[in-house]
């Protein structure tokens, strides 16, 4: 009978293959019902946005953008912490996004040395109505070796010290100007059993607003430019360890209280300082449209905010900005022919009055150069003016570190800082730490 | 078929090509990409370019890697503490709702409840219970007029926590395979020690625990097994923090992979889970006789 | 390292089921566990244990009926002053259908593609003649000690190679792959079960393979490949790796990852978040109340993952 076996077994091994090819196809088609929508079919362009308070105004143009256009636009948008890993996880597949948000800077870097972002240089320079229509540092904060690979799309982002003016004037406190009165500020809190600073400690990125701009007051701009550069030895300036130790002080203060359960990116922290529970929290300025659209009462009661407080013998200046200049369409290299004309009439919508006009009325402030005679009609025009001059006059106005430094880098330098305020670094194996990895 | 009917007429028994797509399926996605996922931790991949091979310097970095060594040493960790919090609450639970009783098996119907979710929802719903502004902890504490609790606050709260969260997740399953058990442990054992006058819990140490030697080697191997590859709820609650109390084995993977994008040093931190999991496994297997029992149904 | 390991002779043997068909019946008489009668401690642990399953799902329940602002200002575990189903309609009106419908999908795909392959693994295996089956079987064995999240990377790899990344195939394929090992294992168990004579019978009519498999083998496994079914659905409803690192948009989002995302959307409103959470678990709870046993031999292959 062993001999009959080989016999038969080239003509029989056709029923199991083609049962299995067929319950695969099925299963294909199946999934081919659920994968219809984007993907880069011919004739659309599929766009990714970071989901927040802010994406209704994306969702309104797109729509406008696809009834006069031939191409249209499929607005994708993705919520939550990791919408940047999720983005490059994506930008290295086969379905990779057509335009996506991002940060410019380091966020998109590694995107350029790959040669996967469209040059937008000629672009910009050729189209005077495009190019003169952002504030010029604001659109340059978005190239990468003086190339232009995106157009701004958002606000402008500088980090602002919010705070409960309610809280301080019960408490005899008014706005922290020097590092001393904001150190007087936490002490006179905690005594009465008031949790100084709200902070969201699940989302690293913002304990590290602290850390930008300690090290800004402390040693001035110039040693993160250093670090942002390369040289991963500026981590020792003693500015970097001098700030590491306010940081170290504050947390064994107790300064702010229950941070680690806390996120940002869930609203939880922004909650938390509207109950009247936290008395300051160091936040972008989209947190004001936030609270305003969230906590409306408290927004106009009890929310008040301020510059940084200024370090008494520091080396940076008291108006110096830490933050994000702003969110940037960027376009990938995939996209060519008649959908890159598309893709870039999509991105000049950003540079137009009508879209500039609904970003402050969302009650963010434009980073178009009319953007002044706009602020008037934000929902707080006394907020946003406030903003824009702040970030306007700022003579140095620092990239947030982990969008300025190239994601082999940022992604070590949040640990470091992660464990720091977990007390799982000391203030000099932080410096340490960051010299090796940073 | 027809072609099959002229194979083997006096037994019709099928030809090993029946088992070729399953295999063939099984190796593209499983088996290759464990062979694969050797090769790419010998290269530098960013996810971006295609991955080049820089020889063993992923290896030499691992083995220097603190954070590894933390991960692992934490990964252990957790696993011994859910095998010392869930088995003594598996083995009374599933040994008591062996027994007969009508409360007994409704209360089990509900026990069971927690194996029915993802651990992505109980993650989402236990975060939001222990969360020290809004949750439970906080509404406690309110109660007692105490400073807020906040147990993902500090470094080993947080690994109790997800000790917790899995135990509660877990222990169901593990009941039921205690209650399996206890179920066949004849009667007769229980009358004779009656009969001699032993008490509830003599019986239980002289009848019910020996009599369950096997369940309790299946269950733990299932349990340091799964313990390993906690990951999801490591991820939706403390994602591994603070700082980096609860990075585990695998979120370190997924963190080095797919937040830092050194795919080929995430790989041969993958190759160490893989490694790990398969030695421990086996340890056990060898060292509990798991491998010398007839067939787990003697286990169950 | 599931349920699983092979007898002296070498054979694999698989209890798919935690009690009724292994060891001699004890003789049945009233009163049976005679010591448990008394036991009033475990009784109470019980209870105790009851309260700590309890309190949380009330929890879950209880806030999902709140309104966002109720929830924030009194906590999860007040009573609702003035319940509502809000939240149950807000998740229902947004993506959360999208979600299910694809949860469905991939479920019900991972189920097929198990079931099919290893019924026909299983059915070699067992019945072979070939010197191969027994390293195809111990290779499933070694199988099931890869733990999927080892894999992810080159998973991730091979997924964008073949222009799959972000759509539901390529939830379907590694996941139904990861399930394979435990299906064959318990249908291999299921299969040695059936007696030698039925085949032969059949054989002695002539029947073909594919015949003995399709009126013998199947009917005869209906419980393994039950189980197998429901073993390899609830791994496809409940799996987020796979999802979360294979897919992105909101079109191929299944519902873990979508609970995962709702994080970011819902933000604070707890209720909502909540209620999608008790709306994910509820196929399964309905699937529970009526087929249990079914349900339960799956889950016990579910723990050998």
């Amino acid at each position: 009978m062993r001999s009959l076996i080989p016999l038969g077994r080239r003509r029989r091994i056709r029923t199991p293959l083609v049962a299995v090819a067929a319950s695969l196809l099925a299963a294909s088609t199946l999934a081919g019902c659920g994968s219809s929508g984007p993907g880069g079919g011919k004739d659309t362009l599929e766009v990714w946005v970071y989901q927040d308070g802010s994406t209704t105004i994306q969702e309104d143009f797109v729509e406008q953008f696809n009834e006069s256009s031939d191409i249209d636009v499929d607005l994708v948008q993705i919520p939550g912490a990791n919408y940047q890993d999720r983005m490059r996880t994506a930008m290295g597949s086969s379905n990779a996004p057509d335009i996506f948000f991002n940060w410019g800077g380091g966020s998109i870097s590694d995107f350029v040395d790959d040669d996967l972002l469209v040059d937008l240089t000629d672009t910009v320079q050729s189209d005077p109505e495009l190019k003169d229509a952002f504030i010029p540092s604001i659109l340059d904060a978005g190239a990468v070796d003086g190339h232009y690979y995106g157009i701004p799309m958002r606000g402008v982002q500088p980090v602002i010290l919010f705070y409960n003016k309610t809280i301080f004037e019960e408490a005899g406190l008014s706005a922290p100007e020097t590092w001393d009165d904001f150190e007087n500020a936490v002490d006179t809190l905690l005594a009465e059993d008031i949790t100084p600073i709200a902070l969201g400690g699940l989302d690293s990125w913002t304990e590290q607003m602290w850390l930008e701009y300690l090290l800004d007051r402390i040693g001035g701009p110039e040693v993160f430019d250093r670090i942002r550069n390369g040289d991963s030895s500026a981590w020792g300036d003693p500015a970097v360890l001098r700030a590491a130790q306010e940081i170290k002080d504050l947390v064994d203060k107790d300064a702010f209280g229950n941070f680690q359960s806390l996120s940002q990116t869930d609203d939880g922290v922004s909650t938390f300082f509207a109950q009247g529970n936290a008395a300051m929290h160091l936040m972008g300025s989209w947190e004001f449209a936030n609270q305003n659209t969230n906590q409306p009462d408290f927004a106009q009661n009890d929310l008040a905010w301020t510059t940084f407080p200024a370090f008494p013998d520091g080396a940076g200046d008291p108006t110096d900005v830490v933050g994000n200049p702003t969110n940037y369409w960027s376009i990938n290299s995939q996209v060519t022919g008649d959908k890159l004309d598309a893709a870039i009439e999509f991105l000049k919508v950003s540079a137009s009055q009508e879209y500039a006009e609904a970003l402050a009325a969302n009650g963010d402030v434009p980073v178009t150069s009319n953007a002044t005679d706009l602020l008037d009609q934000s929902p707080a025009p006394e907020f946003a003016h406030f903003a824009y001059d702040l970030a306007d006059q700022a003579p140095s106005f620092t990239l947030s570190w982990d969008q300025a430094l190239v994601t082999a880098r940022a992604t070590p330098t949040l640990d470091a800082i992660s464990k720091l305020f977990a007390g799982q670094l000391s203030p000099e194996e932080f410096v340490d730490t960051l010299q090796n990895e940073g | 078929m027809k072609a099959a009917s002229s194979a083997s007429p006096r037994t019709g028994r099928p030809g090993i090509a029946w088992a070729i797509p399953g295999v063939l399926y099984f190796v593209f996605f499983a088996g290759v990409p464990l062979v694969m996922v050797f090769y790419l931790s010998f290269t530098d991949w960013d996810g971006l370019a295609n991955p080049h091979w820089v020889g063993g310097e992923n290896w030499s970095k691992l083995w220097d890697d603190q954070r590894m060594r933390d991960a692992i040493w934490l990964s252990v960790l957790l696993t011994v503490l859910s095998w010392a919090v869930q088995t003594p609450l598996a083995l009374l639970l599933g040994v008591w709702a062996a027994g007969k009783q009508r409360n007994r098996a409704v209360l089990s119907a509900i026990f069971f409840l927690p194996l029915l979710a993802s651990s992505v929802a109980l993650g989402l719903l236990w975060k939001t219970i222990f969360d020290s502004n809004l949750g439970l902890m906080a509404q406690i504490s309110d109660w007692f007029n105490l400073d807020n609790a906040d147990p993902l606050g500090s470094e080993s709260g947080a690994l109790w926590v997800i000790v917790f969260v899995s135990a509660w997740q877990w222990v169901p399953f593990h009941t039921l395979i205690y209650q399996g058990g206890a179920r066949q442990i004849p009667r007769s054992f229980y009358d004779a020690a009656s009969i001699d006058g032993a008490g509830t819990v003599r019986q239980f140490f002289t009848i019910t625990l020996p009599q369950l030697r096997n369940t309790i080697v299946t269950s733990s191997v299932l349990m340091v097994v799964g313990a390993l590859t906690y990951f999801d709820t490591v991820l939706i609650i403390t994602r591994g923090g603070p700082g980096d109390a609860t990075t585990i084995v695998p979120y370190l993977m997924y963190k080095e992979g797919f937040d830092s994008f050194n795919l080929g040093y995430a790989s041969a931190v993958a190759v160490a889970l893989v490694v790990v999991a398969t030695a421990v496994s086996l340890l056990m297997v060898r060292l509990t006789g798991f491998s010398r029992m007839r067939s787990t149904r003697e286990g169950m | 390292m599931t349920q699983t390991t092979t007898d002296q002779a070498g054979r694999p043997t698989l209890a798919t089921s935690g009690h009724g068909h292994a060891a001699p019946k004890a003789p049945r008489r009233r009163g049976r566990f005679s010591w448990h009668r008394v036991n009033y401690a475990a009784g109470a642990g019980a209870f105790l244990w009851l309260v700590i399953v309890v309190v949380p799902l009330y929890i879950l329940v209880a806030s999902t009926v709140q309104s966002r602002a109720d929830y924030l200002d009194k906590g999860p575990i007040s009573l609702p002053s003035d319940p509502n189903l809000d939240s149950y309609q807000n998740v229902l009106e947004g993506d959360f259908p999208r979600y299910l419908l694809n949860t469905v999908i991939v479920t019900v795909a991972c189920a097929a593609i198990a079931v099919v392959l290893s019924v026909m693994v299983a059915y070699s295996v067992v019945r072979t003649r070939s010197r191969l089956s027994r390293g195809i079987f111990q290779a499933f064995l070694l199988g099931l000690a890869i733990p999927a999240q080892a894999v992810i990377i080159p998973v991730f790899w091979i997924i964008t190679k073949l222009q799959l990344y972000d759509t539901l195939l390529a939830i379907i394929l590694p996941t139904a792959a990861f399930s394979l090992p435990v299906s064959v294992l318990i249908l291999v168990g299921t299969m040695r079960d059936i007696e030698e004579e039925l085949y032969e019978s059949m054989a002695l009519d002539g029947a073909s393979p594919a015949r003995m498999l399709l009126q013998l083998a199947v009917p005869m496994s209906r419980a393994g490949i039950s189980t197998v079914a429901v073993f390899s659905a609830l791994t496809a409803w409940n799996g987020f790796l796979f999802p979360l690192i294979l897919t992105q948009s909101p079109e191929n989002r299944v519902l873990t990852l979508g609970l995962y995302d709702f994080v970011g959307e819902f933000r604070v409103d707890i209720p909502s978040l909540l209620a999608a959470v008790v709306l994910s678990m509820l196929p399964i709870f309905t699937a529970y109340l009526f087929a249990r046993r079914q349900l339960i031999n799956g889950l016990m292959g579910v723990g050998g993952r």
